[in-house]
């Protein structure tokens, strides 16, 4: 049997397009159906300004900033994975870093449009440019986020097809750097509000760089085992990252509520009890801690680290770090009165020490996590057809022709 | 009280010491309010209300109403609290764009068309001082809404209309008490302070050593917020 089509010959082949999976179709309509409802509620957020949202003066963030600062944080602990694989130099691992590249993208853009749209003057965003402050923690963050984007794209766009250069190799290690950094200050940016009596924390930076990294290496498990790129290998090695980062999570949490509970300052203390057993307690119990922390963990104990497995518990633990990321934004702000009878002292719309999210607010939310989750699918399959395409198709015999 | 002021009317004499005051460039504007006098009849916050034709949800000056002790020992103490401008304010170095800033005379103020609206400011205050401009109107959900709605405020001294989506419109934007600035500046005091019922208020100069404001400021029974966070507010409370 020999061959006979010519090099130029075997390109012009196509090769069939192989169906995606029924869990990747099921995947694809969720997110189709989730980008849907997101549309709905960024039309609605444009056409009634903020009137329709729950935030306001007393609890000025809300769901839209705790999906920003998860979205982002997941993204900084893939893209921090994937450069760990490449600077490590782990070939084997290459097509895992890839998909981590992917993730770190559709989450990164997915936070950006969370905490856009939250803006008053989401068309001033701009000045964050233009008239930064480097004294601010937001104003320094703006431009971590440009540069973070500007390297998220140039790692994207040097691994879309066959080898991963060598520059990206041997400069990986300043990623990892810069993804640390990046995920710390994030959580700087809450640490340094002194008024917030739970934010103000040295603390609070490392749980962010933890979550951060959890968030992130979860969404890579569930993203791979989706697409069924989880060697046994792979699937160990997340598995394992992630029960780690679970049980690091669980030690800093810990370390946290009993101090906090035990502080002699009743604005901290108030703060714990309110996400302990207030009228929200259920975020944090079944959400955050039975389903983010105690069932992933169950499962990846008894996963024999199998992909499947793997992907499920990383795919509970991504979706429930919105949970988290509430009891952080919003308790702090919503369990303490500025001044005791404030909330009194004059009434109005957003003058309350109170907030659930408004429906407007869970649509846009939906619609950001169904929008990382669409760049994900699609740069999925752009990479697939691209690697098809550069890969040269077998060549045709004579029995072909 | 000092002995000028037992004779004088107290508005007309602060009234001289802000005319005094514009003269001078180091002049540094801060608030006494005197708890004693205080009867918790919300008229400045009204007049705030009224004067910089703030929508709901929007409050610069609220009266907290507090009640100490147990029944049969029980008072009431009222407690209005206009933004303290502190000396060290937390909300200024949080902002991402210098939108909010600390003027020469003290007054922490917000550049309107430079504020972007994330709300950080709120966030790093720790008296609840600042509040958020939603767009909401009075006449929401009624069949039209009513002219006055979109009558101009001019804070700052400048002119803007109530707009959804105007570029001079507060709409979107953090905002909070200034002293009302606009009419510090031709020589008027803040609103507040003329409309107090129990005359609770000084304002003037702190700078001013002959000014009133000074002289309360530097009462033995002058307090202030939270004085642990080392804000240093200008606005003392005499108890």
């Amino acid at each position: 049997m020999t061959s006979i089509a010519s090099p130029a010959a075997q390109h012009r082949v196509r090769r069939p397009i192989k169906l995606p999976s029924w869990p990747e179709r099921l995947a694809w309509l969720v997110a189709i159906g989730g980008a849907a409802a997101g549309t709905i509620g960024v039309v609605w957020r444009f056409t009634s300004g903020h009137t329709a949202a729950d935030y306001g003066s007393y609890v000025p963030w809300g769901l839209w900033v705790a999906a920003y600062i998860a979205l982002v944080g997941a993204s900084a602990g893939a893209f921090a994975f994937a450069a760990l694989i490449f600077s490590a130099r782990w070939r084997q691992h290459y097509r895992l870093a890839e998909l981590a590249l992917l993730v770190a993208l559709g989450t990164f853009v997915a936070g950006m449009l969370s905490v856009w749209i939250d803006l008053g003057h989401p068309f001033r965003a701009w000045r964050l440019l233009t008239n930064s402050q480097a004294g601010s923690v937001m104003g320094l963050m703006t431009w971590f986020y440009l540069a973070y984007g500007v390297v998220l794209v140039i790692g994207l766009w040097e691994t879309r097809r066959g080898p991963v250069p060598r520059f990206i190799e041997r400069f990986a290690w300043l990623a990892v750097l810069f993804a640390v950094v990046f995920a710390g200050a994030e959580g700087s940016l809450f640490g340094v509000v002194g008024a917030q009596a739970t934010w103000e924390s040295g603390l609070t930076p490392v749980v962010f760089l933890i979550e951060g990294a959890l968030f992130g290496v979860s969404l890579v498990a569930a993203a791979g085992a989706l697409f069924k790129v989880l060697t046994s290998e792979t699937a160990k090695l997340l598995g394992q990252a992630l029960l780690g980062l679970l049980l690091a999570l669980v030690v800093v949490e810990a370390a946290e509520i009993f101090t906090g509970l035990r502080a002699a300052v009743p604005a901290k203390r108030h703060v714990f009890e309110a996400i302990l057993t207030g009228d929200y307690w259920w975020v944090f119990w079944v959400f955050h801690l039975a389903l983010g922390v105690v069932v992933p963990a169950a499962i990846l104990w008894h996963s024999r680290w199998r992909a499947p497995f793997v992907g499920a518990a990383g795919a509970l633990v991504g979706t429930m770090a919105l949970a988290s990321k509430l009891n952080l934004v919003v308790p702090a702000l919503a369990a303490h009165e500025d001044i005791e009878g404030l909330a009194e002292a004059f009434t109005g719309p957003g003058l309350v020490y109170d907030y659930m999210p408004s429906t407007m607010e869970w649509l846009v939310t939906v619609g950001a996590f169904a929008l990382a989750g669409l760049l994900v699918l699609m740069g999925h399959t752009l990479l697939r057809r691209l690697e098809q395409s550069a890969r040269p198709a077998p060549a045709l015999t004579q029995e072909g022709v | 009280m000092t002995e000028r002021a037992s004779v004088e009317n107290l508005l007309v004499l602060m009234q001289e010491d802000i005319r005094r005051a514009l003269k001078n460039p180091d002049r540094r504007w801060g608030m006494v309010v005197d708890t004693r006098k205080c009867v918790g009849c919300h008229a400045c916050t009204v007049s705030c209300i009224a004067e910089n034709k703030l929508p709901p949800g929007v409050v610069y000056r609220p009266v907290v109403d507090q009640e100490i002790g147990t029944y049969p020992n029980v008072t009431r103490r009222f407690l209005p609290r206009p933004c303290l401008q502190c000396d060290e304010p937390p909300c200024v170095p949080v902002c991402p764009v210098g939108a909010t800033y600390s003027r020469r005379d003290g007054i922490v103020a917000i550049d309107y068309d430079k504020c972007i609206g994330c709300r950080y400011c709120i966030t790093a205050c720790p008296y609840g001082a600042r509040t958020f401009d939603a767009g909401r109107t009075y006449t929401e959900g009624t069949p039209e809404q009513q002219p006055y709605e979109l009558l101009p405020a001019y804070e700052y001294g400048e002119e803007r209309a109530r707009e959804q989506d105007g570029d001079k419109s507060p709409v979107g934007n953090v905002r909070k008490c200034h002293f009302c600035l606009h009419r510090l500046e031709e020589g008027q005091l803040p609103a507040c302070v003329t409309t107090c019922i129990g005359m609770a208020n000084y304002f003037g100069d702190l700078n001013d050593p002959e000014s009133l404001v000074s002289e309360m400021a530097s009462k033995p029974n002058g307090v202030v917020l939270k004085e642990e966070l080392g804000t240093k507010p200008k606005v003392t409370y005499l108890v």
